[in-house]
């Protein structure tokens, strides 16, 4: 446990103190901003319409495919140096060398790569601090779809995790990452392409646009927060499985 | 402290090491000598729990490095050749992330960082960048961090690779200093090093021990004992007067810068002789032959001879020498 805090203070203060984190932050608010502002815009445009739906709905639910596409490129440039970097420059030796076991390796720095995540989600707050100034905010929905962003950025996250100890090079990291994330979205989108069949329904179940779009409307399938959860475990569990592997090279 | 049977170490088709055995004890320096590519890192590392041994046995403070790694690890500080550091951090950063990871309980940590940062001499360096540091800062960084959790053992992979002559002097005084209260195994390719430092020496060729004992015994190994006289000779006639000598062999002459025929020979002295009477007979020879000597100097065997005598096949099929190797 002791080793798990000072793994992920040091990531921490390594993600924070380099630019890295600060980049990811300034481009992720810009796009961010540019989609809600056009959603926003759209909405004020047919203020008159009487619609069951809403901006706060359209951004994380039926548009949330921008979204998902800045995730696609923020998530696997967030975990990218997490394990290259360390075997590049070998600080790696130093590390293993430690009275610590992989498993508290792996997870301290996972738990600092997650935080990261969240705190760069955490100016998006204002968005609906802005909204509530001219209309009714429901904080039930406002939950559930933050909770659906964070099920999706720990997958991704795991995925890049497993990804950067794969590999010395931070940039095979980030575009294998980008290769099997933008896989598993395509697989969502699936499901407005196939017949009616067990395929479809598959697709369906890991779509991420499927799983914002329910997370939007304020429910909470059990079954999306499993399948996000099995992605963390497994991501998680190969990548203790390759440091350990490490040793044996 | 260490104990190591048998240890082998294979990558795919290269055997790194080869059936390695031997053991460092309580309170020793001991040097781990060897030619670049020796197998010297890949032993300190599979000692220090970063790589793992292909067959063998390693105890380290009488922890089976296979069966208990946490705790054998706990026992020894680790410096990785060419000391990898994080740049981003601090001097005093870095140091307190190792501490806690070291497992320094909380209310030491400040005082043992703190000690660390005095024996290596970085204090004054705390708050500096590590990106910003000098090699051999870096260097002391990286040894500051093998001493923040007091380890009864050392382990030093090249600790004065890449450091200027001052820093190389300074680092060997610490590490004399650092042994006399703890067990220090240190790798290197310089026998100076070894000569400065060190009780004992490990030499390792190719993956395999080739000698093992004291300063005094691996220079003994040295078969023949060598000399060298300084002489006035301009009618060159020293090669002939000595060739009747037996037991003398003539290795090699050299002029001297002065002229009139000074020249320097250096002979040796084959095992099986009586060394003192081939020196009186060559002193007579001499003198019989009107040569006059200036200076009788004998020669101790070095480290440097015993050591490219147990590693000379190397050079000999590679063809290649390694310059650090013959300094």
């Amino acid at each position: 446990m002791n080793g798990f805090i000072a793994i992920y203070r040091r990531e921490m203060l390594s993600l924070w103190v380099t630019p890295l984190a600060w980049v990811l932050l300034t481009v992720f608010l810009l796009l961010q901003g540019a989609i809600f502002y056009s959603i926003i815009t759209h909405f004020a445009s047919m203020a008159d319409v009487s619609v069951d739906t809403g901006p706060v709905q359209a951004y994380f639910g039926q548009e949330s495919i921008f979204l998902l596409m800045t995730l696609l490129l923020v998530c696997p440039a967030l975990s990218m140096r997490v394990f290259a970097e360390e075997r590049r420059s070998g600080t790696i030796e130093a590390l293993l060398t430690a009275p610590i076991r992989p498993t508290s390796v792996v997870l301290g720095k996972y738990a600092a790569l997650l935080t990261t995540y969240a705190l760069i989600w955490l100016p998006t707050l204002l968005y609906l601090v802005i909204l509530r100034k001219t209309g009714v905010v429901d904080w039930g929905v406002v939950g559930s779809s933050y909770l659906g962003l964070l099920g999706i950025g720990a997958a991704y996250l795991s995925l890049g995790t497993l990804m950067s100890a794969m590999t010395k090079s931070q940039l095979v990291a980030l575009l294998l990452t980008i290769f099997i994330e933008f896989g598993l979205f395509i697989l969502g989108v699936g499901e407005y392409i196939f017949d009616p069949g067990v395929f479809r329904d598959v697709c369906a179940h890991v779509s991420m646009m499927g799983q914002m779009e329910d997370f939007s409307k304020g429910i909470l399938d059990l079954r999306r927060v499993v399948f996000d959860g099995t992605v963390v475990a497994l991501g998680l569990f190969v990548t203790t499985r390759v440091v350990d592997s490490w040793r044996w090279g | 402290m260490i104990e190591v049977s048998n240890l082998t170490k294979d990558y795919g088709t290269v055997v790194a090491v080869h059936e390695l055995s031997f053991s460092v004890k309580k309170g020793e320096i001991v040097g781990f000598l060897g030619p670049n590519g020796a197998g010297k890192s890949t032993t300190l590392r599979i000692l220090a729990g970063f790589l793992g041994a292909t067959s063998g046995q390693v105890r380290i403070a009488g922890h089976d490095i296979a069966e208990a790694p946490l705790a054998a690890r706990r026992a020894l500080g680790y410096m990785p050749e060419s000391a990898p550091l994080y740049p981003e951090l601090r001097v005093l950063e870095y140091l307190l992330f190792r501490a806690r990871l070291k497992e320094v309980p909380r209310k030491k940590q400040q005082a043992a960082i703190g000690g660390a940062m005095e024996r290596a001499g970085v204090t004054h360096m705390a708050g500096t960048v590590i990106g910003h540091l000098s090699k051999g800062y870096r260097q002391r960084v990286a040894l500051a961090d093998a001493l923040v959790s007091d380890p009864p053992l050392l382990i030093l992979d090249e600790p004065t690779a890449g450091l200027d002559p001052n820093q190389i002097r300074e680092v060997r005084a610490l590490i004399k200093d650092l042994g006399s209260e703890r067990t220090v195994l240190l790798s290197t390719h310089i026998l100076s090093e070894v000569e400065a430092t060190c009780e004992r020496a490990l030499v390792i060729d190719r993956g395999r021990l080739v000698a093992e004992g004291s300063l005094e015994a691996l220079r003994a190994r040295q078969s023949s004992s060598a000399l060298s006289v300084r002489v006035r000779d301009p009618q060159l006639a020293a090669e002939a007067a000595i060739s009747g000598i037996s037991g003398l062999s003539l290795r090699s002459v050299s002029s001297d810068e002065a002229g009139e025929g000074r020249r320097t020979l250096h002979l040796a002295v084959s095992e099986a002789s009586d060394a003192e009477a081939a020196i009186e007979m060559l002193v007579r020879a001499l003198t019989e032959a009107r040569i006059g000597i200036h200076a009788l100097i004998p020669e101790q065997a070095s480290l440097e001879q015993v050591f490219s005598a147990l590693t000379a096949h190397e050079k000999a099929e590679s063809g290649t020498s390694e310059p650090g190797s013959a300094r």
